[in-house]
């Protein structure tokens, strides 16, 4: 029964929430995604990390079966989109990028029909309707025409029409796109909540700090590919730039130490793995200059800083074009 | 019980209707401008029926309420064609297609709602014509029916496949406004049949609308029963059996529609 299914569909504990494999997808010239990887552990939170263009929403498109890819396996909690389509839809929320709602109609009504849509009638729909109101503060505007909303409660109620159905892997594409503080506050904590309650969540943004905030697992997506996947501290780890930075009341002077410095107007940047530990030997090193020096700094990697680095300077799809082509012939036609 | 077809085709239908109530306006506009029409041309189709040789006791409405539902009912691709676009237009026809419901359902269930739009609005104007501009029926009702029903249906498949064919509703609504003039034209519901031009007649058997009319005229005005207007409104099935394969050949479901903007 949908009423009371769990979450998970009932697939089994072990069976990955989203596997996605070799998945290419093209709009004519342009190479949209190519070969991505992604699996998603039931009940975890992924954030989709990627600037404009990067193909997260042509991701989600795939994954919800919008779209045909060239190539590639998708299966949602161990549903074949392409053989199981129905199955795997039934298990399957997605809100996409813009925002999708019945302006004339009131949010109850908006509610309503994607509940009705997945099979829930009377009292079962309209308690199911209660539970994904509640959390996204939607209760007091139930009568009220979606039309008449504020953007930010708009996108709540797209957001809404998305669970009504109790899915087991929710897509949030940009979720937070435009919205006020309360209801990104909203949004987060909601996405929260329902990991909490085994639902899986892959959540796509270019927005850094809504990553940190959910403590998902970030995967990385430039151009089309998967850079990088990882939780936010590891991948602060592995690619974070710290440094310790110096500034100086007159010029900077030079400086001998094993790790690379750069100079940016008064300031002198030396790029360390663990700047808490050397910055003794730095002043050392300045020895009469110290007197110039006007603060000293300890700089923290970021999320932000490890995605600019990543995605720096990275050739796109297009770079090995020939060698697609090559493979294109092999590829596992998908439909 | 639970996520059946039935139940997800139960739940579409619901909602158009939800959203008809929400905007009745551009049915009721089709179904009043008929009979607004009608007020004033009643005299004008006497005398052309008379001229035509249908004899001193008509009054008018033996031709108008039908032709002016013919030709009004084709002006409701227009709402066809809306009912389909605005659903791009609001960015919730991928929501739909995201869900478990197949394609055909999706159409199939605005089928089921416009169908019945259709039916009711030729229903309206055939009881506004009987009391406000008393149009006898000498053969009957039901032969009225047996003809209605597949018109309705084969103007509901015209603007599907207007749909499926058009990108965007500028587009449909320019064909479908010009198409329903033609095929009032040639259906013989503008003006008698008696009365077409010559360079029309032997275009008119290509128009739904020739046959609609040749099967309400068989049941108003010559008196006929059922089997006379079996030939006319099979030929309306046969419209609608094309125009059906025209949609299910061409429909993408993923194709973008320009709906405003
Ligand atoms: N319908 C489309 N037709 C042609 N190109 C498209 C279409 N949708 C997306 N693209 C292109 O595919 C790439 C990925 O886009 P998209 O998946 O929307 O990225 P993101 O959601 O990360 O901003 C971009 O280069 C974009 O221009
Ligand atoms: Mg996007």
């Amino acid at each position: 029964m949908p009423a009371d299914r769990r979450p998970a569909g009932g697939a089994a504990p072990g069976t990955p929430a989203l596997s996605v494999r070799g998945l290419r997808k093209s709009y004519g010239d342009t190479t949209a995604l190519d070969r991505v990887d992604l699996e998603i552990a039931q009940g975890t939170i992924v954030g989709l990390l990627g600037h404009n263009g990067a193909g997260k929403t042509t991701l989600m498109s795939l994954v919800a079966g919008l779209r045909r890819p060239d190539a590639g396996e998708i299966e949602v909690l161990g549903r074949s989109m392409a053989r199981d389509a129905r199955r795997a839809r039934r298990e399957l929320g997605l809100a996409p990028q813009e925002l999708g709602i019945y302006p004339p109609l009131t949010v109850r009504q908006n509610l309503r029909f994607f509940a009705e849509l997945a099979g829930l009638r009377g009292r079962a729909a309209r308690q199911r309707i209660e539970e994904v109101a509640e959390p996204l503060a939607l209760n007091a505007l139930m009568d009220r025409r979606a039309a008449h909303l504020s953007g930010g409660e708009q996108r709540r109620v797209h957001t809404a029409m998305a669970l009504v159905h109790r899915p087991g892997l929710v897509l949030l594409d940009e979720p937070t796109a435009g919205v006020d503080v309360e209801t990104r506050a909203r949004i987060l904590a909601h996405v929260r909540e329902l990991a909490a309650q085994g639902t899986t969540v892959c959540y796509s943004t270019h927005y850094l700090p809504e990553i940190e905030e959910l403590a998902a697992d970030v995967v990385v997506l430039h151009r089309g590919r998967v850079l990088t996947r990882g939780g936010v501290d590891e991948l602060v780890r592995r690619h974070g730039d710290s440094a310790v930075e110096l500034v100086f009341s007159g010029e900077p002077p030079a400086l001998d130490l094993p790790w690379p410095v750069t100079r940016h107007g008064d300031r002198l940047r030396v790029r360390v793995e663990q700047p808490q530990l050397v910055t003794g030997r730095i002043l050392a090193a300045l020895g009469d200059a110290a007197a110039g020096l006007s603060a000293l700094r300890v700089v923290k990697p970021t999320l932000d800083s490890v995605f600019l680095r990543l995605t720096a300077g990275t050739p796109g799809p297009d770079a090995g074009e020939d060698r697609n082509r090559d493979e294109r012939t092999g590829a596992v036609r998908h439909g | 019980m639970g996520d059946s077809a039935l139940n997800r085709m139960t739940a579409l239908v619901r909602q158009d209707i939800r959203l008809l109530l929400r905007d009745p306006a551009p049915l009721l506009i089709r179904t009043v401008m008929p009979l607004v029409i009608m007020g004033f041309m009643q005299p004008l189709f006497r005398a052309a029926l008379q001229a035509g040789g249908a004899g001193t006791d008509v009054n008018g409405a033996e031709q108008g309420v039908p032709g002016m539902a013919v030709m009004f009912l084709f002006f409701m691709m227009n709402v066809v064609g809306f009912a389909m676009f605005r659903e791009h237009g609001w960015n919730t026809w991928d929501r739909l297609r995201a869900g478990t419901a197949r394609p055909v359902e999706l159409l199939a269930a605005r089928l089921v709602v416009l169908l019945a739009a259709a039916v009711l609005q030729l229903t309206v104007i055939f009881v506004a014509g009987g009391l406000l501009f008393g149009l006898r029926v000498s053969g009957s009702w039901l032969a009225l029916v047996v003809v209605a029903l597949p018109l309705a249906l084969s103007v509901v498949m015209l603007g599907m496949a207007l749909v499926v064919l058009c990108r965007t509703i500028s587009q449909l609504s320019v064909v479908a406004n010009i198409l329903a003039l033609v095929f009032a034209g040639l259906g013989g519901a503008l003006t008698p049949q008696s009365a077409m031009p010559d360079w029309a007649v032997p275009f008119a058997p290509f128009a739904p609308s020739h046959w609609a009319m040749r099967g309400f005229n068989e049941a108003i005005l010559h008196g006929g029963g059922v089997p006379d207007v079996l030939l006319p409104a099979g030929v309306l099935c046969l419209f609608a059996a094309g125009l059906a394969a025209v949609t299910l050949v061409f429909f993408r479901a993923e194709d973008r529609k320009l709906s405003w903007s």
